[in-house]
């Protein structure tokens, strides 16, 4: 019945491990038995959020402190303790009566003396009856029964737990074990046969600490541990939220910042500064030069931004782009919460929390650091949130460079250009007008009405050979049109007549214009539009013909719209055509192309080449007209050089108009591919930061939220510290952080407070970060709950080993290359992962560390395994992301012809909605808000990834290429060598029957293949790589 | 334990998966606690013991499966399930019944009445739409849930509330919740399946039946057409069946000296087990959908004859032969969100009908006949409902305050409508259920007390109803 009743309770607690095992021995314990019973069953109502009676059970100060009755618990008597004559009246719990085999631990526990409870209660912070809120006390080391079982302090209270049991660690493993150990705990990479015959060759007593400091100076380190702080720290490529997740295209530079930190050691409280407030440290002023140190500072603040961020797709109604802005404020509130604090803060958001003594004050005070950045009611979009930091010079440079690159860039363009004039369609000249001095008069080509009508165009129509606006007036070569700005539309037409619409499919009729100037005076207004007409025949709609009066609408912003039947009630639009901006200096026109059956295709002709998008009309939309300029709303501008031709040989079915339009779309497509080159090699303008910067040098107004709703507001809240980590002496100091900065210094005070040596807060955040730590060598941590270190966490498993490791952590600096250390060094991590039949009895899950776990390697660790495996690693460090794309079976990969494919799983596309489906598949997670701790599932599409994946597939043959390269034709050395890339070490004799005995079956197996023998490697290879021994490390 | 013990349950894969997880998590488990965890009676034993809620009816759970068709965009409400007259008297007027809540506010119109007559059906009564002939054939076993509400008025929003009960992105599915905690009765098929449309994925995509933080295990499996349904399903070119066999019996020589060594953990152990498993889901997936041994009737029941019906009908077909084989959660969806009738509300509900009513007739229909549907679930169900007022001429906006949906199968009752809304259908006024009532209340069918079934995330129990917060309840009236 017990476990019936329990199940539920391990699930939602996390198991309290003697309760559950019927085998404890003993007295009952306080942390063990005594803690978990009454926090199922008591602190609910009697706990930090809700003392009833003011009264504590959460933690052993508390219990000792007793409510307002006094003591509960007197140590041997159970008859004067409170807490049993309660329990034993069945009046606690009030609705529950509690069952017998519960009692007893209450009874039993007290009459044994109420072990480790304390006597004496200090007088402490009462926020510090938790003990992740006291203060760090250095513990006295344990003595161990067998001294030389320890190697440094940490054994020693390991051993301490151990001797209890009766139990001791396992014997140190052996060389080859602890590389591979080492050398995936701190590079998450295998070690190279280098590597290994560096260690195996030292015979120095100090043999194992080298290689340590080799692995710790490796560049790879701060990938490894970089990427454990940025799944804390919620690091993402998207910004989630909407369907859209779209991209973060800086955020990389925060992940490349993290990596860089802790290859340099970074002291970890300077690095969680930097990352709350590197802006406010910095002493960066916007529009000014940076140095490399301020950019670096602007970079860390992007860990505020890591959460979800919807509020650049936000479009509904106010309320809904309020919440969404709420939503991101909230996702950072929450992630500093859990990353540093190693709390659940979001519970207190709508209501006390009910099981921390964090108030919802508390929530909306901490909210309020960070709102003078994230202000609701003055938001920056993702996009909009940036700096320009650049070093002295670098805009410069960059500026020249750009120069240079845009020049390149017209060269190309004016390349393709001159090819596309020299390559074009032969044609016959039907109009052509220069505009010399010395030619005709206008009046003699042009007119103000069009051919064949006898109403001229406009109410006050254009003069010609005039300088009187509207007039057109041929002027030093050229055609000045001169727009009065008077109501009414009006042109100036050619007197000939044109046929549009040339007969035959593929024939063609074009007309085309120099574009002088956009103004006709150096102070006049730049015409708005280039616009002109063709097939013009008709201005007051008199003709019985349907259509004509074909507006070309040019545009500086690029293209032209098209109107038939231009003016009048009648008039039409026909869409948009073309790309290319009307700019002075270029020339412009279209090209009409019979396309068959009654249709005519525009292509719209910048300096002679059509762009790239075309339009289609009807014959009866291109009746025979003139081509004219258009005047209107004050436009004037200045052309040259009409020209109006027509295709002699149809351009169409092999003939040489075909080859030319062929060509013409090759040469295209080599122009916009040098381009795309040129850009790509100009790259980002530099010094743009994704960063966190207040809005304002004032703090903003911040409430508390009724029951977390945004539209009810209350009282107004300061930055504040929690209260139950608040201590009278640490300062908590909000001021300008420097002169001229454009912030409050709100993040910089909290910053402070969280990391003053000595604090509570110092000592809460050094334990987070050690029990991590700790986690990451040793499978779990001390607190299994490494998310939550609150007081619905779990009890650590060895409370006084984490202060003393946190104070260690502290007093070196904060130096976590020192923790590595201190930890690799001991014979807890040194020993190996064997079974010891009556230690897994007594304690099955190895809380007490009597052997080293056997943990799977994590998602990106197999893969980027396998690639170092295989030899097709690509070790470059940092930059943009590695994109990552879905494919038509659903499945996210990277696209492996494309450049950093084989990179590190750290440098591809961390998209919220696009994990690659390898990683994912082995437990990578898809970003909420953090992840400090994932599953580690075993499932059967893990075995189909590794048997049947086109990653696994290839990097089987690629590791197979390789033996045959690196370890030469004898199969025994072969194999030899796979094992030592695959598993760090030799074959056993057995091993290399059985891998001989396979690949000759396979050899025989694939005996019809060309290549057999290689598919027989790269069946060794696969299965390798698919093993236990591999994807394990011991 | 040794390899022997792990190839008798018929469920260990993910049975052992879950304790290697709770085992990370939760400390020690305890030898009973892992027995219970292990197989089938693990399963049930746990659900039993969920059960009891104070506040309702305590039952025994009688679903063991789950078929979610899911309904994307919104169905009119007041056009199909929950008829209106004053609708049509109010029809052009501006609307009488006060503010209403617009999500395209400048688009209001006036009350839209329904062009579509209701009638009343079977034995029970229950008034349905002329919309829907097939679905009022089997009214008497369904459930009509007509006083829904939901909390948004936008899509994805309202697809992650009910899918996985908050709205933000990124949480467990319901799906995955339901697998999570009964696990798979055929170790050969994925124990969560989604049948996405081939015309492309729902809104918000994958997310739909994403596992969140629950373990990778627990996601949805979509189905894809064509050669390979699941991902690396098919060996790779070249490797015969004896080439195959050679390797896994060489990876096996590979791990055995390995586990030996570690003989006590399971998870090196089920490893090797997932290999077979692996292999035999290679042939299993592509049986179970191979439906060319269904009779002419049964294709014809789910309209495969017909090219309006074929597609769906031929995904129901599917949900049913999976549940048939042990499948736990099926969750069949359209593309895009075909309900969401901004215009054109009448005339797309008729395609829409045409589509899908059939189909989901014959689905709980022929669970019935094969005595499947006491122990199946098949809920019918969209993310919200659509005002009572025109947008535009002749569409309908959105509505989170009032839908409707059914249930069938599983313990719900027959021919039973809960609730009711306004005289519009705008609002549900009468025994309101809201998206948390509805998953509290699925669980309770499956066996589960929404209240226990908790995971530990983020340093606290994560449910999928988190009743604290969202006061979620079991709708006890509507079970049998």
């Amino acid at each position: 019945m017990r476990v019936l009743w329990l199940a539920p309770v391990w699930i939602a607690l996390g198991c309290p491990l003697a309760v559950c095992a019927d085998s404890s021995p003993g007295d009952p314990e306080l942390a063990r038995d005594v803690l978990p019973l009454l926090k199922t069953r008591c602190v609910k109502c009697h706990g930090p959020a809700k003392r009833e009676g003011k009264l504590n059970l959460s933690t052993p100060l508390s219990i000792a402190r007793g409510g307002e009755n006094g003591e509960v618990v007197v140590p041997r008597e159970v008859d004067s303790s409170l807490l049993w004559h309660r329990v034993e009246a069945d009046e606690m719990p009030p609705d529950d009566p509690l069952p017998a085999d519960e009692r007893a631990v209450l009874q039993r526990w007290i009459a044994a003396g109420a072990k480790r409870l304390p006597t004496a209660i200090t007088a402490q912070e009462s926020g510090s009856d938790h003990w992740a809120f006291a203060r760090l006390i250095e513990p006295t080391v344990p003595e161990v029964r067998n001294p030389n079982g320890a190697r440094t302090n940490v054994d020693r209270f390991l051993l301490a737990q151990l001797d209890s049991q009766g139990l001791a660690f396992n014997p140190e493993a052996d060389r080859a074990t602890l590389i591979r150990r080492v050398s995936f705990d701190l590079t998450g990479l295998p070690p190279t046969p280098q590597e290994i015959k560096t260690f195996l060759d030292d015979s120095g007593a100090d043999a194992y600490e080298r290689m340590v400091e080799r692995f710790l100076a490796s560049p790879h380190y701060g990938e490894r541990w970089g990427k454990y702080w940025l799944d804390a720290a919620g690091y993402a490529d998207s910004n989630g939220y909407f369907n859209a997740d779209s991209d973060r295209p800086l955020a990389y530079r925060y992940r490349d910042y993290v990596v860089r930190a802790l290859n340099q050691d970074k002291p970890f409280d300077r690095f969680v500064l930097e990352q709350i407030a590197g802006d406010e440290l910095s002493g960066f002023v916007p529009g000014r030069e940076a140095t490399r140190e301020m950019i670096s500072l602007l970079e860390a603040t992007h860990y505020l931004r890591n959460g979800q961020d919807g509020s650049g797709e936000s479009d509904g109604n106010l309320d809904e782009v309020r919440t969404d802005r709420y939503a991101a404020l909230e996702s950072t509130t929450q992630i500093v919460a859990s990353s540093l604090l190693g709390l659940t803060l979001q519970c207190a958001k709508c209501h006390d929390h009910k099981f921390e003594s964090i108030s919802q004050r508390d929530y909306y005070q901490l909210q309020a650091v960070f709102y003078p950045a994230f202000n609701i009611q003055s938001w920056l979009k993702p996009n909009d949130r940036f700096v320009i930091a650049n070093l002295p010079g670098e805009a410069e440079r960059w500026e020249q460079h750009s120069q240079k690159i845009t020049a390149e860039i017209a060269q190309l363009k004016a390349g393709f250009a001159a090819w596309a004039r020299s390559n074009r369609p032969p044609s016959t000249v039907l109009f052509h007008d220069e505009f010399e001095d010395s030619g005709p008069r206008l009046a003699e080509n042009w007119s103000n009405t069009a051919p064949g009508d006898d109403v001229a165009g406009g109410a006050v129509p254009v003069q010609l050979d005039s300088a009187q606006a509207p007039g057109a007036l041929r002027q030093n070569g050229v055609l000045q049109i001169l727009e009065s700005g008077m109501p009414g539309d009006r042109w100036i037409s050619t007197k000939q007549s044109f046929d549009w619409t040339p007969e035959g499919e593929g024939h063609w009729i074009q007309l085309s214009f120099d574009l002088v100037d956009n103004k006709v005076s150096a102070g006049g207004t730049p015409a708005e539009r280039i616009a002109y007409f063709i097939a013009l025949h008709d201005f007051n709609d008199n003709s019985p013909l349907p259509g004509g009066n074909v507006l070309i609408d040019g545009n500086p912003a690029g293209g032209a719209a098209v109107h038939v039947d231009y003016p009048g009630a009648d008039s039409k639009t026909a869409g948009e055509f073309g790309n290319g901006k009307y700019e002075r200096g270029h020339n412009y026109g279209l090209r009409i192309t019979n396309v068959g059956d009654g249709k005519f295709r525009l292509d719209h002709l910048v300096d002679g080449v059509p762009d790239d998008k075309t339009l289609q009309l009807k014959t009866e939309d291109l009746p025979d007209g003139g081509f004219g300029f258009e005047y209107c709303c004050g436009r004037s501008f200045v052309v040259d050089n009409v020209l109006i031709e027509r295709s002699v040989a149809a351009f169409n079915g092999g003939d040489i108009g075909q080859k030319i339009t062929d060509q013409l779309q090759e040469k295209r497509k080599e122009l916009a591919a040098a381009v795309k080159a040129k850009e790509a090699e100009r790259g980002e303008q530099p010094g743009k930061i994704a960063c966190v910067t207040d809005r304002s040098e004032k703090i903003p107004d911040v409430f508390l939220l009724e029951r977390g709703n945004y539209a009810t507001p209350k009282e107004k809240v300061q930055p504040t510290p929690l209260s139950a980590l608040a201590d009278a002496p640490v300062p908590f100091d909000v001021k300008q952080p420097f002169p001229g900065a454009p912030s409050t210094g709100a993040r910089l005070a909290w910053a402070r407070w969280l990391t003053q040596a000595t604090s509570r807060p110092a000592a809460l955040l050094a334990r987070v970060q050690i029990n991590r730590i700790w986690q990451h060598h040793f499978g779990a941590g001390l607190v299994t709950t490494v998310e939550n270190l609150g007081a619905s966490g779990a009890q650590p498993s060895h409370g006084e080993l984490l202060d003393y490791l946190a104070g260690q952590f502290i007093r070196s600096g904060w130096s976590m290359k020192a923790m590595h250390r201190l930890l690799l060094k001991s014979a807890a991590y040194c020993q190996t992962s064997s079974l010891q039949p009556d230690a897994f009895k007594i304690d099955p899950d190895n809380r007490l560390l009597w052997r080293h776990r056997i943990e799977r390697l994590d998602a990106e660790s197999m893969r980027d395994a396998m690639l170092a495996t295989s030899g097709q690693l690509d070790r470059h460090f940092g930059g943009p992301y590695v994109a990552t794309s879905r494919n038509d079976l659903g499945e996210v990969i990277v696209n492996q012809s494309g450049p950093g494919a084989n990179r590190r799983s750290l440098y591809l596309q961390q998209r919220r909605t696009q994990t690659l489906s390898l990683l994912n598949v082995f437990d990578s997670p898809t970003i909420v808000f953090n992840c400090v701790q994932r599953p580690a599932s075993t499932m059967p599409l893990q075995s189909l990834s590794l048997l049947n994946s086109e990653f696994v597939v290839r990097q089987a043959r690629r590791f197979a290429e390789r033996l045959d390269r690196e370890a030469g034709a004898q199969s025994e050395a072969r194999v030899a060598y796979g094992f030592l890339l695959a598993l760090a070490r030799g074959p056993t004799e057995a091993e290399m029957r059985s891998s001989l005995d396979f690949i000759r079956i396979q050899r025989e197996q694939y005996a019809a293949k060309a290549d057999a023998e290689l598919n027989a490697w790269a069946d060794f290879c696969q299965m390798m790589l698919a093993s236990n021994p591999f994807l394990y490390v011991e | 334990m040794g390899l022997s013990e792990l190839t008798t349950p018929s469920h260990e894969s993910t049975s052992l998966s879950r304790r290697v997880f709770l085992g990370h998590y939760a400390g020690s488990l305890g030898a009973l606690a892992l027995a219970h965890l292990l197989g089938d009676s693990a399963s049930r034993a746990r659900a039993e013991t969920a059960t009891g809620e104070s506040s309702g009816p305590t039952i025994r759970p009688k679903a063991k499966s789950v078929i979610c068709l899911f309904q994307h965009g919104g169905p009119s409400q007041m056009d199909l399930f929950d008829p209106k007259p004053a609708l049509n008297k109010y029809h052009g007027q501006p609307y009488p019944g006060g503010d209403l809540e617009i999500h395209f506010d400048k688009q209001k119109g006036n009350v839209l009445g329904s062009p579509f007559k209701f009638a009343r059906h079977g034995g029970s009564g229950l008034e349905l739409c002329e919309l829907l002939p097939h679905t009022a054939r089997v009214s008497d076993d369904l459930t009509l849930i007509r006083s829904m509400n939901t909390e948004s008025v936008d899509h994805e929003s309202a697809l992650r509330l009910i899918h996985s009960g908050r709205f933000l992105a990124g949480l467990p599915s319901w799906g995955s919740w339901v697998t999570y905690a009964l696990g798979s009765e055929n170790r050969n098929l994925p124990s969560y399946v989604v049948l996405s449309d081939p015309g492309g994925l729902p809104v918000d995509g994958e997310r739909n039946w994403s596992a969140g933080w629950l373990p990778a295990v627990y996601q949805g499996t979509a189905f894809r057409s064509g050669r390979s349904p699941v991902l690396n399903l098919q060996t790779p070119e070249g490797v015969s069946t004896e080439a195959r066999r050679n390797q896994l019996h060489f990876l096996e020589q590979l791990n055995r000296s390995h586990l030996e060594r570690h003989a006590e953990n399971l998870e090196l152990a089920a490893r090797l087990a997932n290999f077979e498993t692996a292999a035999r889901m290679q042939t299993a997936v592509p049986g179970v959908l191979d439906i060319s041994q269904e009779t002419a009737e049964t294709r014809s029941l789910y309209g495969l004859d017909n090219p309006t019906t074929a597609e769906y009908g031929t995904r129901c077909l599917l949900a049913r032969r999976l549940v048939e084989q042990g499948v736990r959660f099926v969750q069949i969806f359209l593309k895009a969100q075909p309900w969401d009738t901004h215009s054109r509300n009448a005339e797309s509900l008729k395609g829409l009908c045409a589509m899908t009513d059939q189909p989901s007739a014959a689905l709980v229909q022929d669970l019935k006949q094969r005595g499947l549907l006491d122990s199946t679930i098949v809920l019918w169900t969209g993310e919200f409902g659509r005002l009572p007022v025109s947008q535009g001429a002749d569409g309908r906006d959105h509505n989170r305050r009032g839908f409707s949906l059914w249930l069938a199968g599983g313990g719900f009752k027959g021919g039973h409508v809960h609730g009711a809304t306004d005289d519009f259908g705008y609002e549900a006024v009468k025994d309101v259920v809201t998206v948390h009532d509805l998953h509290a209340s699925l669980l309770h069918a499956l066996g589960l007390d929404h209240r226990r079934l908790t995971y530990p995330h983020d340093g606290r129990p994560t449910s999928l109803t988190d009743p604290d917060v969202t006061k979620a309840r079991l709708v006890g009236e509507l079970f049998a």
